[in-house]
């Protein structure tokens, strides 16, 4: 069972709960068991455990058991990072500031993300196929699908599709593979290479 | 000598892997298939299997850049050498059977060794870039080394997904060197 065999790549928008549903408490238990042990590892007894209820619990809420559970998680992941990069789009003023604080966010999101760091450093095999190829092609529609309808505001369309993709494949890149030099995670760093490498390829008025 | 033999033994495992995928082969396999020892293998690849596998697959990508180089060599500007590329890797790994074979049946074993060796194929593309970058006209601020890490990149990051484009065409191609590539770059557009 890996990440790369349920994961889906639409995240639902969970609905805003005042206090956490069960289901929810045993997600976030699974979230912080796979930080700390990885997905192989993590075993229901341990999420029950760590939401202090029963198992039985656990398998009533997912009864796909434990890759229902991780698809659950994974989906959860994506739409919470999701929501922390587009909502860093709505302050910007202009495209600069809009691409350096979404590639900033998006960086600090998945290089500071504890069971991401976890799976990458110990079972990158559940998650590089999201990196290249049939997976990499969804990865990068999914992140322009989400990046485009902010650019925008700034571009043209068909420009701001492209401007999308083009951001998703540098942020992969240096956070997949670091070089000195380059810390997307820095603003200062991120503006560099938006100004450097981006806005002269891309016309707002094309 | 040595260089040679290691080579060899690498050329073994390729045709190990190509035979029977990653999970399968065994430093036996690759000991027979070389026609030397398993102690030799042990010798020059001390880590095992996993040595053996990584190092193939790094093996095979520098075979892959080298013969992107002579398939590029001709180009007329640094432009039409990243089209060039662009055109060649993206029809090679397409018609590339063992990579092909590998990502229908064992993608996470390839994948993790070639983004593992990430950086490696990042030095090798920057390797080959850097003589035409250093004869090119660079805009302000920009320098050999972060155009020749950028472009690197923007290559390994097209050369695993071709994204909204359509890398068979060559007027795609063209645009997408003229603004992604290097419009950011090169002081005038050729």
């Amino acid at each position: 069972m890996t990440l790369t065999e349920s994961a889906a790549w639409t995240p639902s928008a969970p609905a805003p709960a005042v206090a956490l549903g069960v289901d929810d408490r045993i997600v976030a238990a699974a979230l912080v068991c796979i930080s700390r042990w990885g997905l192989a590892k993590t075993t229901l007894d341990d999420v029950a455990r760590q939401a202090q209820c029963s198992r039985a619990t656990v398998y009533r809420a997912f009864p796909g058991g434990k890759d229902a559970l991780v698809q659950s998680v994974a989906q959860g992941e994506v739409a919470r990072v999701a929501a922390a990069v587009t909502g860093r789009f709505a302050g910007a003023d202009t495209l600069a500031d809009l691409l350096t604080a979404g590639l900033a966010e998006a960086a600090r999101q998945l290089v500071r993300h504890p069971a991401l760091a976890f799976v990458v450093a110990h079972e990158p095999e559940a998650i590089v196929p999201w990196l290249a190829f049939e997976r990499g092609e969804e990865l990068l529609a999914f992140a322009t699908s989400l990046a485009a309808p902010h650019l925008g505001r700034f571009l043209p369309s068909a420009e701001a599709r492209r401007a999308a993709e083009w951001a998703a494949r540098v942020l992969l890149s240096f956070c997949v593979c670091p070089a000195s030099g380059v810390d997307l995670t820095d603003d200062a760093s991120a503006r560099s290479v938006v100004t450097t490498f981006l806005l002269p390829g891309l016309a707002p008025d094309r | 000598m040595t260089g040679d033999l290691r080579d060899h033994i690498l050329e073994g495992t390729y045709a190990c892997i190509a035979r029977h995928g990653m999970a399968k082969t065994t430093v036996e396999d690759v000991a027979r298939q070389a026609n030397i020892s398993r102690a030799t293998v042990y010798r020059y690849f001390p880590g095992g299997k996993e040595q053996l596998l990584r190092d193939t697959v790094t093996w095979e990508a520098s075979r892959f850049f080298e013969q992107l180089a002579a398939a590029t060599a001709g180009a007329a500007d640094f432009a039409t050498l990243l089209e060039e590329a662009l055109l060649f890797a993206h029809r090679a790994v397409g018609e590339h059977e063992v990579l092909q074979k590998m990502l229908q049946t064992e993608p996470a074993t390839l994948l993790s060794r070639l983004t593992i060796g990430g950086d490696r194929l990042v030095r090798l593309i920057k390797a080959w870039l850097a003589p035409h970058l250093v004869s090119a006209r660079l805009r302000p601020g920009v320098t050999v080394e972060s155009a020749g890490e950028y472009l690197a990149r923007m290559m390994l990051s097209f050369i695993g997904a071709q994204g909204q484009w359509d890398l068979t065409d060559r007027a795609q191609v063209a645009m997408l060197v003229r603004t992604e590539f290097l419009a950011g770059i090169l002081e005038s557009s050729p």
